[in-house]
């Protein structure tokens, strides 16, 4: 005997959870299922910088709420506002900083540009063939790894059900719903919701839709605990660094430097090609970072559409089918964007406006 | 007492001493031989603090895999169960990441 | 780009080395890539630079003859050198090394992976002070520093490494406060027939035995160390009687010492093969999690070879056959003729493996041994977890060693995990009412070893970056 959910939501990330407590809170009863373990995708294993500096300017709304939403969860995922600078080294970067900055500042996020010296003051160790630099208070990070540990915690107080290393294999219309076939069995719901970040695309292809989603393979580093090297987020113009240290000590380091592999095969490759150029960059900027030993490199598949703006919305073409996902910044926006989607779906007008999966992706709608 | 075993150690060629500092003590060992060797021989076990709980913490696989005997040597981390002994090396505990 | 070879081997033990000289023997362009200095892996490991001269035992004749052999051989042997990343490339497969404080590659047709095995040792209140050190361990430094571990040890273990070690520190002029093992003297009666396909290894382990009930040494069987006391090292270890199972039943005596050797067998080292992309199965026979080989070293990786206890822990003499067989594959792999070679070592690889595989029997830890570790106990040293802190999370939901990992840093920290999966993997079995086989290990990462910063960027002009595109705006 199955049992039938008012939603079933394919995807156990920050999205998918997200969406699942929205609307559990507006009187719905959504199941979460993941193919592993919730919060290990991109949820779990990005670099977990909380930048407005690396954020793009239309989403810089959904960013600043996206903000608050990781503040106000705080400790349980070790949020810490920090600040950040993002530098530049040539004339050229240092072009593209203002440019690029100045957009994001108009947009909303609270970015000033700062001298040197200041820069100097606030991070000493960092280099000083810094030309240029602008400033963010409200930047820092979250532990992306704590995600899964949050979420189920969530989940399991809300009284919430959730599968884990449950595949969604078939999803087959049924009379007033879905019946969803799973490694751990049938599950039916009224409707559904595909939350699964750079595996939609083979998700969506079961209802017969194509979604254009492609992965990208972005890789992190983390090096052993070290003395205070740094206390604030630093980013490059280019946007190709991110790196924090963590109050353990430990320096992260990212920037979306490539990896390889496919999300179907559930293997994301880390590639020396990427890593050596990711940490001569980190080297460059934090010169004192040279005696680090890096312990660890991974990957994790960062979904995305052609425009490179959110799916947030109602499937066409299947009714009571939704898709979230493809959100650049989706660690950042991730809490915030799932609320709007719960609101969709339990029927409310959503505070910011949605992002339509039927879109024109080649031209520029949003 | 008869020994099916034999104690050996006499046999045993060395090459010659030399000094180095572990923590700022003068300690002699072997030229060549692996710090954390001449440490034990100096009957200094204890090489860092655990930076979780500050335990106190000593080489344990002694094949490079553990990271327990990880000391500085002129800012960097070394398995000292790797590093070969010269004269007059500096040899420091780990302090990094305490704060944490 | 650095110059491609045939076969690149991973690892100089016993299986690595012979794979290395029979790949070269036949032509093949061969790099043998090592952590140590020279060849021997730590069966013969060698003797430090250190140690002008010893008396010879069989491990070091066995070693040096090896080393000979490589030596004498065309093989490119790169000591002090660590694979840090293996990846496939059109060429066939590119390793990252770290020798000299540098970042170098070398890329070959074909891949041998000859990693053996490190410890399990069982976590215990006490096992992370200063002078208790791996079983295995104690082995290292015995064979590199021809030393004792301290004054007085306890030599605390399971199969035939526990006799070893101990025959060692009395050789090496220590003394053996006592000798805790599991295994019954029904175990080793047990394993009788099939030690005697290697009389010469069986006289030595007797040999052992009678010298230290000569020297009146305790020799505490169907028991373990159950607690180890001390402020800033060793002082005195607790010894419990076990259970069939080998549950701990009640603490029997406490006994000086200023050290302590604890190891419960080997399992294989799986990381390099994981990272290559081989699958792994769970066979508790061979210690544990193994990458699926064939018996001639093969797997369904293109170009991907593996021998020796890596994939199984079988001891030194399959090892040995098993790297001869590994290096026919590759060189076949690469376009020689190998004829009927590999025949020829099937039954000797057999009969090797099968005094190997009793001496694992021996070894493999039974379900009760686990309890000795207590709620308080540091489960993962690097980040001091404790067996409650572990068991809360995999309570309240982390069902996966990876998931235990994400939220405790299990595993996180300057070990990788090679300390304290085994034990996670374990304890998520049992807390969760599933088979071991249900719970691998936790995703293999690179780097396979610490590797510094300044390594990977080398020498670099910031203008050479291959800085991309900026993201869309």
């Amino acid at each position: 005997m199955t049992q039938a959910y008012d939603i079933a939501i394919i995807g156990g990330g920050i999205m998918g959870c997200g969406t699942a407590l929205r609307v559990a809170k507006g009187g719905m009863r959504p199941i979460v299922l993941d193919q592993g373990d919730l919060g290990q995708g991109a949820s779990g294993v990005n670099a977990g910088t909380l930048s407005l500096q690396i954020k793009r300017v239309k989403l810089m709304p959904y960013a600043l709420k996206g903000h608050a939403e990781w503040e106000s969860i705080g400790d349980a995922v070790g949020f810490r506002k920090t600040g950040g600078y993002t530098v530049a080294f040539t004339e050229r970067e240092a072009e593209l900083l203002h440019e690029r900055q100045t957009l994001k500042a108009e947009a909303g996020a609270p970015i000033t540009f700062v001298s040197n010296n200041a820069l100097r003051a606030a991070e000493p160790h960092l280099s000083h063939k810094v030309r240029a630099a602008s400033y963010c208070p409200d930047d820092g990070y979250a532990n992306s790894s704590l995600t899964g540990q949050y979420y189920r915690a969530q989940l399991r107080d809300n009284g919430i059900d959730y599968k884990e290393r449950a595949a969604v294999t078939t999803i087959a219309g049924s009379a007033g719903g879905f019946e969803l076939g799973t490694s751990k069995g049938v599950i039916s719901a009224t409707r559904v919701l595909l939350a699964a970040g750079a595996w939609l695309k083979p998700l969506a292809a079961l209802l017969d839709v194509e979604l254009p989603v492609q992965a990208r393979i972005n890789t992190v580093s983390v090096t052993e605990r070290m003395p205070p090297l740094t206390s604030t987020v630093i980013g490059h113009a280019t946007g190709l660094l991110t790196m924090k240290q963590k109050a353990n000590g430990t320096v992260l380091v990212g920037g979306g430097w490539q990896g390889r592999g496919m999300p179907q095969e559930g293997r994301g490759e880390v590639l020396s090609s990427s890593v050596a150029p990711n940490l001569a960059l980190a080297q460059y900027a934090l010169p004192d970072l040279a005696k680090a030993r890096v312990l660890r490199s991974w990957t994790g598949f960062e979904a995305n559409v052609p425009d490179f703006y959110p799916l947030a919305g109602a499937l066409s073409g299947v009714e009571d089918a939704y898709v979230l996902g493809c959100v650049r910044g989706g660690y950042t926006i991730g809490p915030y964007i799932g609320k709007l989607m719960g609101d969709y779906i339990l029927g409310r007008e959503p505070e910011l406006p949605l992002f339509d999966p039927g879109r024109d992706f080649t031209k520029d709608v949003i | 007492m008869i020994r099916l075993v034999p104690n050996q150690s006499d046999s045993i060629q060395r090459a010659p001493l030399v000094d180095f500092t572990f923590n700022g003590r003068i300690i002699s060992g072997h030229m060549g031989e692996a710090v954390f060797t001449a440490l034990t021989r100096a009957g200094v076990l204890h090489l860092r603090d655990a930076p979780a709980d500050g335990a106190p913490r000593g080489a344990f696989c002694c094949m490079g895999l553990c990271q327990e005997c990880v000391v500085e040597i002129a800012g960097n981390s070394v398995e000292s169960c790797r590093q070969p002994l010269s004269e007059g090396l500096a040899v420091l505990s780990v302090t990094r990441g305490k704060h944490g | 780009m650095a110059e491609p070879f045939d076969i690149a081997v991973l690892g100089a033990g016993p299986a690595g080395a012979n794979a290395a000289l029979e790949a070269s023997r036949l032509g093949c362009r061969v790099v043998m890539i090592d952590e140590q200095s020279h060849a021997g892996g730590q069966v013969w490991r060698a003797k430090s630079a250190a140690v002008l001269s010893a008396p010879e035992t069989p491990e070091t004749s066995a070693g040096n003859q090896l080393r000979k052999a490589v030596s004498q051989s065309a093989i490119a042997h790169l000591g002090d050198a660590r694979v840090w990343q293996i990846e496939q490339v059109p060429e066939g497969w590119s390793l990252q090394i770290l020798v000299g404080g540098r970042s170098e590659t070398i890329i070959a047709k074909a891949l041998v992976l000859a990693t053996g095995a490190r410890e399990f040792v069982q976590p215990i209140p006490g096992w992370t002070l200063p002078g208790v050190i791996g079983l295995a361990g104690a082995t290292s430094l015995m064979k590199q520093a021809l030393m004792p571990p301290g004054h007085r040890t306890v030599v605390s273990g399971s199969g035939p490494l526990v006799f070893f070690v101990a025959s060692e520190i009395r050789r090496l002029g220590g003394t053996v406060a006592a000798v805790v093992t599991p295994n019954s003297r029904m175990d080793w009666i047990g394993a009788l027939p099939s030690m005697c396909r290697r009389p010469d290894l069986m006289w030595r382990g007797m040999v052992w035995m009678a010298d230290l009930m000569l020297a009146r040494v305790p020799i505490f069987w169907r028991h373990a160390v159950s607690d180890v006391r001390g402020e800033d090292a060793v002082s005195s270890v607790q010894i419990s009687k076990l259970g069939p199972d080998w549950t701990p039943l009640r603490t029997v005596k406490t006994v000086t010492s200023d050290s302590v050797c604890l190891g419960n067998g080997l399992i294989p080292a799986l990381e390099a093969a994981q990272l290559a992309g081989l699958e792994i199965t769970h066979a508790p026979e061979l210690g544990g999690w193994v990458p699926k080989v064939a018996k001639d070293g093969s797997t369904n990786l293109r170009g991907v070879f593996m021998c020796g206890d890596g994939v199984g822990i079988r001891g030194a003499s399959a090892a040995e056959i098993h790297g001869k067989l590994a290096g026919l594959s590759a060189a076949e792999f690469t376009g020689k003729q190998v004829g009927l070679q590999k025949n020829r070592l099937y039954a000797r690889y057999a009969a090797a493996s099968s005094f190997g595989l009793a001496m694992t029997a021996l070894s493999v830890p039974r379900p009760g041994l686990e309890k000795l570790a207590t709620p308080q106990t540091i489960m993962c040293r690097c980040e001091s977890l404790s067996r409650d802190q572990l068991l809360h999370e995999i309570e309240a939901g982390a069902a996966s060693t990876n998931a235990v990992k994400s939220g405790l840093r299990a595993g996180m920290g300057p070990c990788g995990g090679k300390f304290c999966q085994t034990a996670i993997a374990r304890l998520v079995a049992s807390t969760k009412g599933l088979e071991e086989g249900a719970v691998p290990p936790h995703t293999a990462r690179p780097p396979l070893r610490p590797v510094p910063v300044s390594a990977l960027a080398g020498d670099f002009a910031y203008s050479d970056l291959p800085i991309p595109k900026p993201a869309p705006l």
